[in-house]
């Protein structure tokens, strides 16, 4: 079995293969994180890739990500029982009021997939629980998204509340969703957007490098 | 004869109605939207009431986007603005008749176009069976999609009736068929066919079809040029559709812009060579009722030089 053909499973979008392959190349002695960083999420990536080119959209997304965490849950608890290198730690969710979770999901996966420690509060999330999470947390990165324009003042929020409890400092803010932009995330102090999942990753690399 | 029809029949250029929905009148009527959401006389009485505010060249009666799948078992909250999916719920109300009330009142009271908007068959299947296992499902299960889009069409069909009957026009939303989250081939495999029928049935008993879709519609305009409705809702009013469109100001502008940014998306937009001026979507709840008067105004003033 040759490692890529689990990175072309990932991107087949075909979970029940991913896992028999991941299953596979452990026995035959691949070491978990090289199934990880080599296949999983390189081929996860790739699904970035293509959501980006616009030759894959949500559905193809959604069940790509299901591939990916079919080998992902194999292997993670044999990486976490190893000397692990310390992972940045971001925390994600929907702000309140606000229901839809896919663009978020996507987000989430591809961030996964990319190395970070990813925490996700869900969606209708309250100021007071992001500002929680980012006290208890600590991350490196708040990224929070909404769909509706009803619910973006909510960004704004959270944002002030940082800054009042003089934790703005230390943490990177990213926004996304639908009816955000650039100007939008601007305005309300935000230190990044990113029109989609895979440019998140890149926004995210970006900010937190160095 | 009106103006929306007057565009559709490409004797004048332009007509105007920016999407101002119940909740914005609801807004600027003192009203809290968790009252007028279940009751058909207050959604007439604060559309109403945004019809005189405002005085656009026709009148949209979109509730929320759930009236439909709530009709049909799914729970639902309302919000002090919206109406959200969820679990703390008031289950198995059916809102259609209080629609179905709230338009008849507006017909005798509007000398405009009165607009009802209802789900794409696509859009309510999703909201039936789940947002994302309905998308996964379209590729993974195609005859179970297929089993709950006819469901939804089923429902739609029957509503429709009701709607023509009592002499309204239709806008259908759909927006899970946006090409921000399916390909165009499942846009055609999952939800060309049921929009076909619902536009073909409005036809059929002379009233008007608009269809508003969100996000990227680029990909699904061939298609969407060929379903017979009279209006098209996009975001890209730039995209070259026969199909008379419908937009030119995004919802960021109207929110939050300034009469200089207003004016610049307006006269940008009136260089179409027909269009209904609108938004891009729902105008925010929130919105400074001067924005949508200086929307209108400027649009008036521009096309009046």
């Amino acid at each position: 079995m040759k490692p890529d053909e689990i990175r072309k499973a990932v991107i087949e979008m075909d979970d029940v293969k991913t896992a028999q392959l991941v299953n596979t190349a452990l026995k035959q002695g691949l070491a978990p994180q090289d199934i990880l960083n080599k296949c999983l999420i390189s081929g996860m990536k790739e699904v970035g890739e293509l959501f980006t080119r616009k030759e894959y959209y949500v559905p193809e997304v959604l069940l790509a990500s299901e591939a990916f965490y079919a080998g992902f849950n194999i292997v993670s608890p044999l990486i976490k029982s190893q000397p692990a290198e310390e992972k940045t730690k971001v925390i994600i969710g929907v702000v309140k009021g606000d229901i839809h979770d896919i663009g978020k999901n996507i987000v989430k996966v591809l961030i996964e997939a990319s190395g970070y420690d990813i925490i996700d509060l869900g969606k209708d999330v309250s100021t007071e629980r992001f500002i929680k999470a980012v006290t208890i947390e600590k991350p490196a990165v708040l990224a929070m998204s909404s769909l509706m324009i009803t619910t973006l003042v909510h960004m704004e929020e959270v944002i002030k509340e940082l800054i009042k409890k003089k934790m703005r400092r230390s943490i990177k803010v990213i926004v996304g969703g639908a009816p955000v932009n650039e100007e939008f995330a601007n305005r309300i102090g935000a230190d990044g957007y990113a029109e989609d999942a895979a440019r998140a990753v890149k926004l995210l690399d970006k900010l937190t490098s160095g | 004869m009106d103006k929306i029809r007057s565009v559709i029949k490409k004797q004048i250029k332009y007509a105007v109605f920016p999407i101002v929905c119940v909740d914005h009148c609801a807004h600027i009527a003192n009203v809290k939207f968790t009252d007028v959401a279940i009751d058909g006389e207050k959604i007439a009485q604060v559309l109403l009431h945004g019809y005189n505010c405002y005085q656009y060249d026709m009148v949209l009666l979109f509730l929320d986007a759930y009236v439909e799948a709530q009709a049909l078992g799914c729970p639902v909250r309302f919000t002090p603005y919206s109406t959200l999916l969820g679990p703390r719920s008031t289950q198995g109300f059916d809102r259609t008749d209080e629609i179905i009330k709230a338009a008849q009142i507006l017909m005798e009271k509007i000398k405009v176009p009165l607009f009802v908007s209802i789900k794409g068959p696509f859009t309510l299947a999703s909201f039936l069976a789940g947002m994302q296992d309905f998308l996964k499902m379209v590729l993974k299960d195609p005859t179970h999609a297929e089993a709950v889009i006819e469901q939804a069409l089923d429902f739609q069909t029957k509503y429709l009736e009701r709607l023509l009957e009592v002499g309204a026009n239709i806008f259908i939303g759909d927006p899970v068929a946006s090409a921000t989250v399916i390909s165009p081939v499942v846009f055609r495999d999952f939800a060309y066919e049921p929009l076909k029928k619902l536009i073909t049935m409005t036809k059929e008993k002379g009233a008007l079809s608009g269809i508003h879709i969100c996000g990227d519609t680029a990909p699904l305009i061939p298609q969407l040029d060929t379903l017979g409705a009279d209006i098209l809702s996009i975001e890209d009013i730039t995209l070259n559709a026969q199909t008379l469109k419908m937009g030119g100001v995004s919802t960021t502008t109207i929110l939050h812009g300034n009469s200089t940014a207003i004016r610049e998306e307006v006269s940008r937009a009136l260089q179409e060579p027909r269009l209904i001026l609108s938004t891009s979507c729902d105008v925010p709840v929130e919105t400074n009722p001067d924005n949508i008067k200086e929307m209108i105004g400027w649009a008036h003033e521009y096309t009046d030089n």
